[in-house]
């Protein structure tokens, strides 16, 4: 039977050409081609709105199920407690008083002030607005991925076939995909810049740069199938300037990376990241801190401003959180970078939750980890906003002026703006906080004090 | 799959009945603990101290303890703990619950014991089953300033005559070589019996009907 084995071989291994050359040309001619002019087809858009179809399906079918059972969909909630609205200590304490029976007596007093204290402690355990946003936000709607479904009972089984062969598609198809493109473009990212390093022309080298350093964030960007809208482009950020962002994901520089040219700002690492790092600053300039130099914030702040007074310098990126966040607040911004005189471009970033968590939390898992779990959820979907330029006005100091910057965007990006600093995820509070309530419950007391003073000394 | 689900049912139903929460409830709180642990089985004291809003509490070390404290959780053990679970998290919170409709006078009573009990825990430290003068006059500094409006000096003078009420009230005949030895649980309930204390110390847990309300992130 040999006659019968040999066609076929060749037929299958006809096929297995076919099939690469057939895949290859469609990457080259869907994928590289536009990432490389930065022309887009539109594929992702409707990737898209197909996949939002797919999970308004998936939802109701879930909530069919649930209603059958007679049970009830769960559905993660805003809170696990109604908060009274906010009021002062003063009055709280005057409503407590206002119970007791016997007006007088001080013991009394003092007794049901803890009751006030004791439920308010309480309260924060339950319900407070900093830790949650330390990890990740909460769904309404199920998007097909295990990671985010807590209604596990209520899945069918034609539900149970489209989340296997979504996650056929997605580990399968996507993953590959991905990588490939991911590893592509890091690729291509170091040897050109490398190449170009050796170009004696500065012009040149600049202009070229820029074209480079745009080519590889888009293939990038395909690379994470992340559907980007950009808006109010007119105030994209100008040389000389610094570009302010909220921090949800190292993702964040490729995203803002794609649409225009940054200098970036951080500490210089070994291993993969210093290479491309290394590589990157041979023809641009951006600014890689050792990490000694870091602490020194004159030298930081010095450094930065120079690089700011060259107006042919590209504009810096800094995101002044410091942390990652999970995207549904902006926290303190810190001031350093506010403390230079020039003019900052504020940037609002919004991810949209439905197609897969973009927060990377550090505490839970690794830089590996969390590119692996990027590259196999469904995409990347986020919305920039360009803010109007904003300078530091006349006896503003940087405090201020930072938190008026991340007003504006966390207004813009519909962002809980909060005061805490988001350095406590891993540290703890300062007891100054503690002694201010002190202060506060010490004055109530003393007004009480002194009323009673006035009394003894009528006897 | 389905098996796992049946054991947590179980597991929440159990909880249920011992604290009073209902099944959403449980839920919710689950996940709080989940963030407050870290994703860990146990929270400890560390945990709990790095809620920033936690921080504005004077007498946030006295309710931190509270829930590592034995006595709270009504198995007649007492000391201290290092890590707490789930359902200890659980017993400590019940305290705070609501009386609903359907309380009868009875329970009410009870609940209000415990909560007493609870306040009476925070307050002694030592586990002897009475407020000495000391341990009182801690309490009373922690919710005050150790410097500025009200010195150290004051804060002792209003627990003394705090304390002197008390026996006043509680031991009116008290001789003038007697001493008073501390606060007891009974002389505790006895001063505190004017307070109303069903609504100053609950906290309104949500329990949410899923099915009609839509309560998830809505700016998002």
């Amino acid at each position: 039977m040999a006659w019968f084995t040999i066609p076929v071989e060749n037929l299958l291994c006809r096929c297995l050409c076919i099939f690469i050359t057939v895949w290859l040309t469609l990457l080259i001619v869907f994928i590289m081609v536009p990432a490389v002019l930065g022309i887009s087809f539109g594929i992702r858009r409707l990737y898209m709105r197909t996949l939002l179809k797919i999970f308004e399906w998936a939802t109701s079918r879930m909530e069919m199920g649930a209603k059958e059972k007679n049970q009830q969909l769960y559905k993660p909630c805003n809170g696990i407690i109604a908060k009274k609205p906010p009021t002062s200590l003063q009055q709280d304490l005057k409503e407590l008083r206002g119970s007791a029976s016997c007006p007088r007596s001080e013991p009394q007093f003092e007794m049901a002030d803890i009751f006030f204290f004791c439920r308010r402690g309480v309260e924060s355990i339950l319900d407070d607005e900093v830790t949650k946003r330390f990890s990740s936000q909460e769904l309404d709607s199920w998007n097909l991925l295990t990671r985010s479904n807590y209604n596990v009972r209520h899945i069918s089984l034609r539900l149970t076939v489209i989340w296997g062969l979504g996650v056929l598609v997605r580990y399968g198809v996507l993953l590959p995909l991905r990588v490939t493109l991911a590893v592509t473009g890091i690729g291509l990212l170091v040897v050109l810049t490398t190449l170009l390093g050796f170009l004696p022309n500065r012009e040149l080298r600049f202009s070229l740069s820029e074209k480079i350093h745009l080519m590889c964030h888009r293939i990038c960007v395909r690379a994470l199938t992340a559907i980007i809208t950009y808006h109010n482009r007119e105030n994209k950020p100008k040389n000389g300037g610094i570009c302010v962002s909220n921090h949800t994901t190292p993702i964040d520089v490729i995203i803002l990376a794609n649409d225009g040219c940054y200098s970036m700002v951080g500490q210089v690492h070994g291993g993969l990241m210093g290479m491309i790092q290394r590589a990157m600053v041979k023809s641009s300039p951006h600014i890689w801190f050792e990490r000694s130099e870091v602490k020194d914030r004159h030298l930081v702040a010095k450094r930065l401003s120079d690089h700011v007074a060259d107006k042919t310098k590209q504009p810096i990126l800094i995101f002044p959180e410091g942390t990652c966040i999970n995207n549904t607040s902006v926290m303190m911004f810190k001031k350093g970078s506010f403390e230079i005189a020039c003019t900052v471009y504020p940037v609002a970033i919004k991810y949209d939750p439905r197609f897969g968590d973009a927060f990377w939390n550090s505490s839970k898992f690794g830089m590996v980890y969390y590119l692996l779990r990027m590259m196999s959820s469904w995409a990347v979907v986020c919305s920039v906003w360009y803010l109007p330029p904003m300078n530091r006005e006349e006896g503003e100091d940087a405090v201020q002026f930072a938190n008026r910057v991340k007003a504006a965007i966390a207004a813009q990006g519909g962002l809980v703006d909060l005061i805490w600093d988001g350095g406590l995820k891993r540290a703890k509070v300062k007891d100054a906080f503690k002694e201010e309530q002190q202060n506060l419950y010490s004055k109530v007391l003393l007004g009480e004090q002194d009323e009673r003073d006035l009394g003894d000394d009528q006897h | 799959m389905g098996a796992s689900q049946t054991r947590a049912e179980h597991q929440y139903q159990d909880l249920a009945d011992k604290t009073g929460f209902s099944f959403e409830q449980i839920k919710n709180l689950y996940q709080r603990f989940q963030q407050l642990s870290g994703n860990e089985e146990t929270i400890s004291r560390a945990n709990l101290d790095s809620i920033p809003a936690l921080a504005n509490n004077p007498i946030r070390k006295q309710i931190i303890g509270a829930f590592f404290d034995k006595r709270n959780q009504h198995q007649d053990e007492v000391g201290s703990c290092d890590q707490i679970g789930f359902e200890q998290f659980l017993m400590v919170m019940s305290h705070f619950r609501p009386p609903n409709l359907r309380t009868t006078d009875e329970e009410k009573e009870a609940m209000r014991k415990e909560k007493l009990r609870f306040l009476f825990n925070m307050h002694d430290s030592d586990n002897d089953g009475t407020i000495t003068l000391a341990e009182y006059r801690k309490v009373v500094e922690e919710l005050m300033s150790k410097s500025g409006e009200i010195g150290q000096e004051t804060a002792k003078a209003i627990a003394d005559a705090a304390m002197l009420e008390v026996a006043s009230i509680n031991v009116p005949n008290m001789g003038p070589e007697e001493f008073y030895e501390g606060i007891t649980f009974e002389h505790f309930e006895e001063i505190l019996k004017g307070l109303e204390m069903e609504s100053r110390m609950h906290i309104r847990f949500l329990d949410v009907d899923t099915s009609t309300m839509r309560c998830g992130k809505s700016q998002s």
